[in-house]
C-alpha cells in the first residue's frame, strides 16, 4: 500500500536525538515493570517502559537504528501512562514514547493499520468507512427520533459525540442515554451531526501530526458557529484532546468552556436539574485512562454514582492514579490482539474480585473491551457483572420514577 | 528467570514457603496473608524485584532492626552452579551445622557464584498491632541521638527511619502533605507486637524523643494517617531524584552507636565540595542513605562526585562501618574494595569464585578490583 502516514515535513533528523534528559534521568530502577500492563502480560523486558527507555537511549546515542523490530517494541504500548505515574524520577515516558512513534512514522516503520486510519481521516473525517453523513444514525432508535431535533442552529451547549459512539452500534446506548439525560434535564443543546469530524485523538497518540491543524481548525469554528458557552463531550480521549492538545495545534485559547460528560452530569445533578431515583446493587468503577489518570477527573464520576440513592458503591482493588488498563488503549487492538485481551481479562479478574453487580466506567472503549472480557469470564466461569457507563447509569435512575409514577 | 515465578508450596506448620527464584518479593507475603503470616524482608523495590535478586543482593529493608535482611530467612536454595550441576544447599530444619553454611555464602554473592532457581523461605505470624510515631528535630545530630537512645532504652523497633532536612523539603516539594520545612530532622519510627506491648514501648519512644529535645512528636491517631507517614517516607528516593538528574544513592553503614558521627562527616563532606546531598536511611540499622543530587554529564560535577563518594567512602571506614549495608558493590564500587578488606580475604574471595566458577562465565566484574600494592 502507498504509505499515507508519512509526512514530508522538513524534518532532516529525528528528534529523540535532541532529547536526552529524559533518557538520561531513567535510572532503570524498574519500579514501572510492577505496574506496564504489557510487562505483565508478556514478562519482555524489551516491551517494558524501562525497555523502551533502553532502546530509544541507544538510538539517542547512535549505537542502535529505528528498525522494524524497535517500532514493534515501541507501538506495543496502551498509553496507560502507568509507568509514568509510578515513575519515582518522574522521567515523561508519554513524551518520549510519542516523539518515537513520530520519528518511526518519519522513519517508514509503522504498523500497516496507520496508513488506513490516516486516509480514513482525511478522505471522511472519521476513523470509519462510512460517510461522515452517517454521524446520526443512532438517533434513529431514540423516542424522539427526528434529525431536526439534534441540530439546533444555536444552542447553549454542544453535544461531541466522537467516531466510535457515532458509528459502533454497540456503543450507541452511550449518546442515546446522554441525549435523554439532556433533555430531562431541559438543557438547550446540539449535536454537529456532519459537522463533527475525529477530534485527531487516534493520529496524535500514534505520533501522526500532520492532519491534526485541520481538524482542529474545523472543529473549534464547528462548535462556534453554534455560538455555545459549552462543549460536552462523552469519549475521555476527545476530552482529553480538546482540553489539552487543541490550544497547542490552534495556537490560540478556546474562549468556551470543556467539560466532560461525567463532570456535566454531577454539575446538573447539584443544580437540581437532574432528579435521580433508587437504584439498588452493587456499584464499583473504573477508572478510564485518559479520564483519570491523563485528564485528573477521577471524583465527579463516583459523585454521580454516589448520589443515586440505594447503590452500595465499592472501589477497585487498583483505582484512580493507580487504575489499571482496560487493553483498549492505544491502537493495541489492532496491532496485537491477543496480547489486548489477555490485559482485559486481568480487568475482569479485578472487577470480579470485588463482587459487585455493575461495573461503570466512562468510556465507550473501556466500556466495550471490559463488556468483551467479563462475557468470556461468564462462559468460562458463570460469573455474571453488567458494564454500564455513566450516563446510562443515570438515565436508568431518572427513569425509575417513571416506572414508580 | 522472571518466567520462573511459581509460589511452590506454603507450609504453615513449619512457617515456610517454596517459590521458585523469578518470584517477585511482594508477592510472597500477598501469598501467605490469608494464613496471617508474611516474608519480613521488604526492600523498597518490592513490587519489582525478585526473590532470586533478594538472595543474590541480600537485600534488606525498613524493617531490618527487629526482622533482620533476606539471609535471615533463607533455609535452603537450589541453585544451578556455572559448571553445569544443579544443587541443593542448606536445609529447611530450624537448626543446621552439617558442612560449610552455602547459603549464607550465596546470600549477597551478587550473581557471581551461580544462578538461584528456587528457595524455601522463612515466614512469621503477622504482629498483632502497630504503632507509628513521627517526631521532628531542629537537627539530625539530635535525631541521631535520639535513635541511639531507643534502642539503649530495650526498645527493639520494627523500623526506625531519619530523614534530613534537604529530604524533607524535596517531599513535600513533591507530595504537598504539610511537612515543616524548617525543621531539620525527621525520624519515623514503628513498633510491633502484642497490643500492650506496643503501646508500653511507644511511650518509651516518645519519652527518650522529647528528652533529646525534639520540636514535636506525635503517634498517628489511626491507620490512614499512619499509611500517609509512610508514603512520605516511601516517596523519599523518588522526591530527591526529581531535583537533577543524576542521583547517586550511597549506602555507608555503621554501628548505629556511631551514626552521629557518619551525619556530621556526611555533612562536612557536602560542604567542603559545595555538593548537594539529602540523607535518609535506616538509622536503626546504622544504615544510611546519602543521596548525591548533580548532573554527571558535566564534567566538574562528575569529578566533585566522584572525590565526594569517596570520601564517604573512607570516613565510613574510619568510623568501623561498611562500604555497603545493602545495596551490595556491583562494578561501581568494586574499586574500594580495598578500603575494606585486608589483602589475604580478597585474594580468599577471589579463590571461591574461582572453585565455583572456574571459567569465569558470571557476571564477571562484580566485585572485582584491580589490588596494585
Ligand atoms: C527503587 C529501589 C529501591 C530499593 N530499595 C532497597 C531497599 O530498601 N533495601 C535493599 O536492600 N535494597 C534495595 N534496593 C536494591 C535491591 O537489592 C534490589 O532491587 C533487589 O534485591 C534486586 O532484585 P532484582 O530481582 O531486581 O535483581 P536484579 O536487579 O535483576 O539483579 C541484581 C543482581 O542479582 C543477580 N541475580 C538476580 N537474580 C538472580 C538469581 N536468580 N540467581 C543468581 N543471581 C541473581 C543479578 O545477576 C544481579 O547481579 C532497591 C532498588 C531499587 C531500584
Ligand atoms: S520507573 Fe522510571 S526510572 Fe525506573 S526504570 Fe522505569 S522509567 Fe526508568
Ligand atoms: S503507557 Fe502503559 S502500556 Fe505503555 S509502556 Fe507505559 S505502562 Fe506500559
Amino acid at each position: 500500500m502507498e504509505s499515507e502516514v508519512k509526512t514530508k515535513d522538513k524534518k532532516n533528523k529525528f528528534e529523540i536525538l535532541d532529547k536526552s534528559d529524559d533518557l538520561y534521568i531513567c535510572s532503570r530502577c524498574g519500579t514501572c515493570l510492577a505496574y506496564c500492563p504489557i510487562y505483565k502480560q508478556t514478562l519482555n523486558e524489551s516491551f517494558s517502559p524501562r525497555g523502551k527507555m533502553s532502546l530509544l537511549e541507544a538510538i539517542n546515542k547512535g549505537k542502535l537504528k529505528y528498525t522494524d523490530k524497535v517500532s514493534e517494541k515501541l507501538f506495543t504500548c496502551t498509553t496507560c501512562n502507568l509507568c509514568k505515574e509510578e515513575c519515582p524520577s518522574g522521567v515523561k515516558l508519554d513524551e518520549m514514547i510519542n516523539i518515537a512513534k513520530s520519528d518511526l512514522i518519519y522513519a517508514g516503520k509503522y504498523p500497516e493499520v496507520l496508513d488506513m486510519l490516516k486516509k480514513r481521516i482525511k478522505q471522511a473525517y472519521n476513523i470509519t468507512f462510512d460517510s461522515n453523513a452517517g454521524r446520526l444514525d443512532w438517533t434513529k432508535q431514540l423516542p424522539e427520533s427526528d434529525p431536526e431535533k439534534y441540530i439546533k442552529k444555536e444552542a447553549d451547549v454542544v453535544y461531541f459525540v466522537g467516531c466510535v459512539s457515532s458509528f459502533s452500534p454497540r456503543s450507541f446506548g452511550i449518546p442515546r442515554s446522554i441525549v435523554q439525560d439532556l433533555d430531562s434535564a431541559k438543557v438547550s443543546y446540539t449535536l454537529l451531526g456532519e459537522e463533527e469530524w475525529c477530534c485527531g485523538f487516534p493520529l496524535i497518540s500514534s505520533g501522526i501530526k500532520d492532519v491534526i491543524g485541520d481538524l482542529v481548525k474545523h472543529n473549534i469554528e464547528a462548535v462556534k458557529s453554534k455560538n455555545a458557552k459549552l462543549l460536552v463531550l462523552s469519549c475521555p480521549s476527545c476530552y482529553h484532546t480538546w482540553k489539552y492538545e487543541y490550544n497547542k495545534y490552534s495556537g490560540k485559547e478556546i474562549d468556551f468552556e470543556i467539560l466532560h460528560i461525567s463532570q456535566y452530569l454531577l454539575r446538573l445533578i447539584k443544580e437540581g436539574k437532574i432528579k435521580l431515583n433508587s437504584l439498588s446493587g452493587k456499584v464499583t468503577y473504573h477508572d478510564p485512562c485518559d479520564l483519570g489518570r491523563n485528564s485528573g477527573i477521577y471524583e465527579e464520576p463516583r459523585e454521580v454514582i454516589k448520589s443515586i440513592p440505594g447503590l452500595d458503591f465499592i472501589d477497585l482493588p487498583s483505582n484512580r492514579e493507580l487504575s489499571n488498563c482496560c487493553g483498549g488503549g492505544g491502537n493495541l487492538e489492532s496491532i496485537n490482539q491477543t496480547l489486548a485481551s489477555k490485559i482485559a481479562l486481568a480487568k475482569a479478574d479485578e472487577i470480579i474480585e470485588t463482587k459487585a453487580d455493575i461495573v461503570i466506567t466512562s468510556c465507550q472503549q473501556c466500556n466495550r473491551t471490559i463488556d468483551s472480557s467479563l462475557k468470556k469470564k461468564k462462559k468460562e466461569t458463570g460469573t455474571k457483572v453488567k458494564v454500564m457507563d455513566l450516563p446510562e447509569l443515570v438515565l436508568q435512575s431518572i427513569q425509575e420514577q417513571k416506572a414508580e409514577n | 528467570m522472571v518466567e520462573m515465578n511459581k509460589i511452590l508450596d506454603i507450609n504453615p506448620v513449619d512457617l515456610l514457603v517454596t517459590v521458585e527464584a523469578g518470584v517477585i518479593t511482594e508477592s510472597v507475603s500477598k501469598a501467605v496473608e490469608h494464613l496471617n503470616l508474611f516474608f519480613p524482608p521488604d526492600p523498597g523495590s518490592m513490587k519489582s524485584s525478585t526473590i532470586g535478586g533478594n538472595i543474590a543482593e541480600n537485600a534488606g529493608g525498613l524493617r531490618g532492626l527487629k526482622y533482620g535482611v533476606t539471609k535471615d530467612y533463607v533455609n535452603s536454595i537450589e541453585i544451578v552452579l556455572p559448571t553445569g550441576e544443579i544443587v541443593n544447599m542448606g536445609s529447611n530444619t530450624v537448626k543446621a551445622v552439617t558442612g560449610y553454611n552455602f547459603v549464607d555464602l550465596i546470600c549477597g554473592s551478587e550473581g557471581t557464584l551461580g544462578v538461584i532457581t528456587k528457595a524455601t523461605l522463612g515466614l512469621l505470624p503477622i504482629p498483632a498491632d502497630r504503632a507509628s510515631i513521627l517526631s521532628f528535630f531542629k537537627d539530625m545530630t539530635d535525631a541521631a541521638k535520639t535513635v541511639i537512645d531507643i534502642v539503649a532504652q530495650g526498645v527493639i523497633t520494627a523500623t526506625l527511619e531519619i530523614v534530613d532536612k534537604v529530604t524533607i523539603n524535596a517531599i513535600e516539594d513533591f507530595l504537598k502533605i504539610g511537612l515543616d520545612r524548617t525543621v531539620g530532622a525527621m525520624l519515623l519510627i514503628e513498633v510491633d507486637g502484642q497490643k500492650g506491648a506496643t503501646e508500653i514501648e511507644a511511650d518509651i519512644v516518645l519519652k527518650v524523643c522529647k528528652s533529646n529535645n525534639a520540636l514535636s512528636v506525635r503517634k498517628a491517631k489511626n491507620s490512614q494517617e499512619r499509611d500517609k507517614l509512610w508514603e512520605a517516607r516511601r516517596a523519599a528516593l523518588s522526591s530527591l531524584s526529581r531535583i537533577k538528574p543524576s542521583t547517586i544513592l550511597e549506602d555507608a553503614t555503621v554501628q548505629r552507636s556511631r551514626i552521629v558521627e557518619l551525619v556530621e562527616a556526611v555533612d562536612g563532606i557536602a560542604q567542603k565540595y559545595n555538593i548537594m546531598i539529602g540523607t535518609f536511611g535506616h538509622a536503626g540499622d546504622g544504615n544510611l542513605h546519602p543521596t548525591i543530587l548533580t548532573d554527571l554529564r558535566i564534567p566538574e560535577e562528575a569529578e566533585k562526585t566522584e572525590k565526594a563518594i569517596e570520601e564517604i567512602f573512607k570516613a565510613t571506614i574510619a568510623l568501623g562501618g561498611t562500604l555497603s549495608g545493602e545495596h551490595g558493590i556491583g562494578i561501581t564500587k568494586a574499586q574500594y574494595l580495598k578500603l575494606e578488606l585486608s589483602k589475604p580475604v580478597y585474594d580468599l574471595m577471589e579463590k571461591v569464585k574461582n572453585a565455583f566458577d572456574p571459567n569465569n562465565i558470571l557476571n564477571p566484574g562484580k566485585m572485582k578490583c584491580v589490588w596494585n600494592s
